[in-house]
């Protein structure tokens, strides 16, 4: 046997300490790591509100939030067209805030269900509050007159995607067979009502109305198999869209 | 060192340890060694690992005593330590590691223990049940069970050192009780 297993446990543990091979960390070192995970918590916090608004907005903007009301073929087209990526994103994002949250006494002495459904309602009612706010529409603004250098791609992506069978946008003129639609990235669409077409919220289309249309285009027209005016509460984006007529 | 320090509570040694009287860590180190090697023993079996974890344990209490509350209970967050300890020291091993996470605390739970296990047996008769069913349960199950009937830990100083909700120990105190209970039937009538 050799002098160190000789030794006894507390023999070699004072050894290292005496030696200086074991130092007591300074208080200043869990003071900045617990003001490091706090920083996180509201950081993560903020983003999981600003994704959760984002998303919000996304719909709205593009028309995916009224699509339930058309039955089951808007239901199937809102669950294939809704933005995944962010939505994964901001689960990842609950997910570590859980984690970062059990660090601290009043969360973990519960069930994790009680801290995830009150992560998930803050961050659910504090996204719903700021898009009360026109903060994503100046963003969105902003991003389309090349103002936000970071955000911009971000906005243009989200804020006016080509989809094959939604269309957002407001009347511009009616015509025989329909109407003609200026979408949010200026495209104008040709729109033909068929007798089949479902108007779940009125039929009555008047120009400068905001609608969503649901239907295949095909190359500039669309043969609408849904159509449904939107709430003027919804609207505080479009004011800002530059007058097709100015141009 | 005074005369009376064998009488100061652990909280009090430590507060002198984190004001920068070094030299009393070699009261805690006498007061935790047996308990922690007692504790350890039930989940590694070799010597050399027991003391390597033993020292490990010791050498982190030591160098995170100063984020320690002095108005909290010492033994609870001197466990904890040896818990995450023993956690890593297993998941090397990769045998029988002790999950990090699980499904019972995920929901709110209410438990009402009206198992009799206890009743009719003495404590030292019950450890010895206890002892000879260990090795059947399930890691998550075994440790709040050698807290309990091993160290003496309350159920909340086991919720402390396991840092989950405390009607989760109970529920899974009481899941144990009735696995052993199966398993002290089934010696029984093989025995018979």
């Amino acid at each position: 046997m050799n002098n160190q297993e000789q030794k006894s446990i507390k023999e070699r543990i004072l050894e290292k300490i005496e030696t200086g091979q074991v130092k007591m960390r300074p208080k200043i070192y869990f003071l900045l790591k617990t003001m490091l995970i706090v920083g996180g918590i509201f950081l993560i916090s903020g983003f999981i509100i600003f994704l959760i608004s984002f998303i919000h907005f996304h719909l709205r903007i593009t028309g995916l939030w009224y699509l339930p009301s058309f039955g089951f073929r808007g239901l199937g087209i809102y669950f294939r067209l809704l933005p995944w990526f962010l939505i994964l994103i901001s689960l990842i994002l609950i997910l570590i805030l859980e984690i970062l949250a059990k660090r601290f006494s009043f969360v973990w002495r519960r069930p994790i269900f009680y801290s995830l459904l009150a992560i998930i309602l803050i961050s659910l009612v504090g996204g719903f509050i700021i898009n009360k706010t026109p903060f994503h529409s100046r963003l969105f603004f902003q991003a389309r007159q090349g103002k936000l250098p970071l955000m911009a791609p971000a906005y243009r992506q989200f804020g006016m995607p080509k989809f094959e069978d939604v269309h957002r946008g407001i009347v511009e003129k009616l015509t025989e067979n329909g109407f003609l639609l200026r979408k949010t990235d200026d495209e104008l669409l040709k729109i033909i009502l068929t007798p089949d077409t479902q108007f779940p919220f009125g039929k009555e289309i008047k120009i400068d109305d905001s609608v969503v249309v649901i239907g295949k285009r095909d190359d500039n027209t669309v043969r609408a198999f849904g159509i449904r005016k939107i709430d003027d509460q919804f609207r505080t984006f479009e004011y800002r869209l530059p007058n097709p007529q100015m141009k | 060192m005074g005369e009376n320090t064998s009488q100061k509570k652990d909280e009090e040694i430590v507060s002198l340890i984190q004001s920068g009287k070094i030299e009393f860590f070699d009261i805690l180190i006498e007061r935790y060694e047996a308990k922690i090697k007692r504790y350890s023993r039930k989940f590694l079996s070799d010597h050399e690992d027991i003391n390597d974890v033993l020292q490990n344990i010791f050498i982190k209490a030591y160098k995170n005593i100063q984020s320690f509350n002095t108005k909290r209970k010492f033994s609870s967050w001197f466990y904890r330590i040896a818990h995450n300890e023993l956690v890593n020291a297993l998941k090397k091993k990769s045998k029988n590691p002790l999950p990090l996470f699980n499904l019972d605390t995920f929901l709110p739970q209410y438990f009402y223990d009206k198992n009799n296990l206890e009743q009719d047996l003495s404590q030292q008769q019950m450890r010895e049940i206890v002892n000879k069913c260990l090795d059947k349960l399930e890691p998550k199950y075994k440790e709040p069970i050698i807290l309990y009937y091993f160290e003496n830990l309350s159920y909340q100083e086991i919720a402390d050192i396991l840092e989950i909700p405390i009607s989760t120990v109970g529920i899974r105190i009481k899941r144990a009780k009735e696995k052993m209970k199966k398993f002290i039937k089934k010696f029984k009538k093989n025995y018979e």
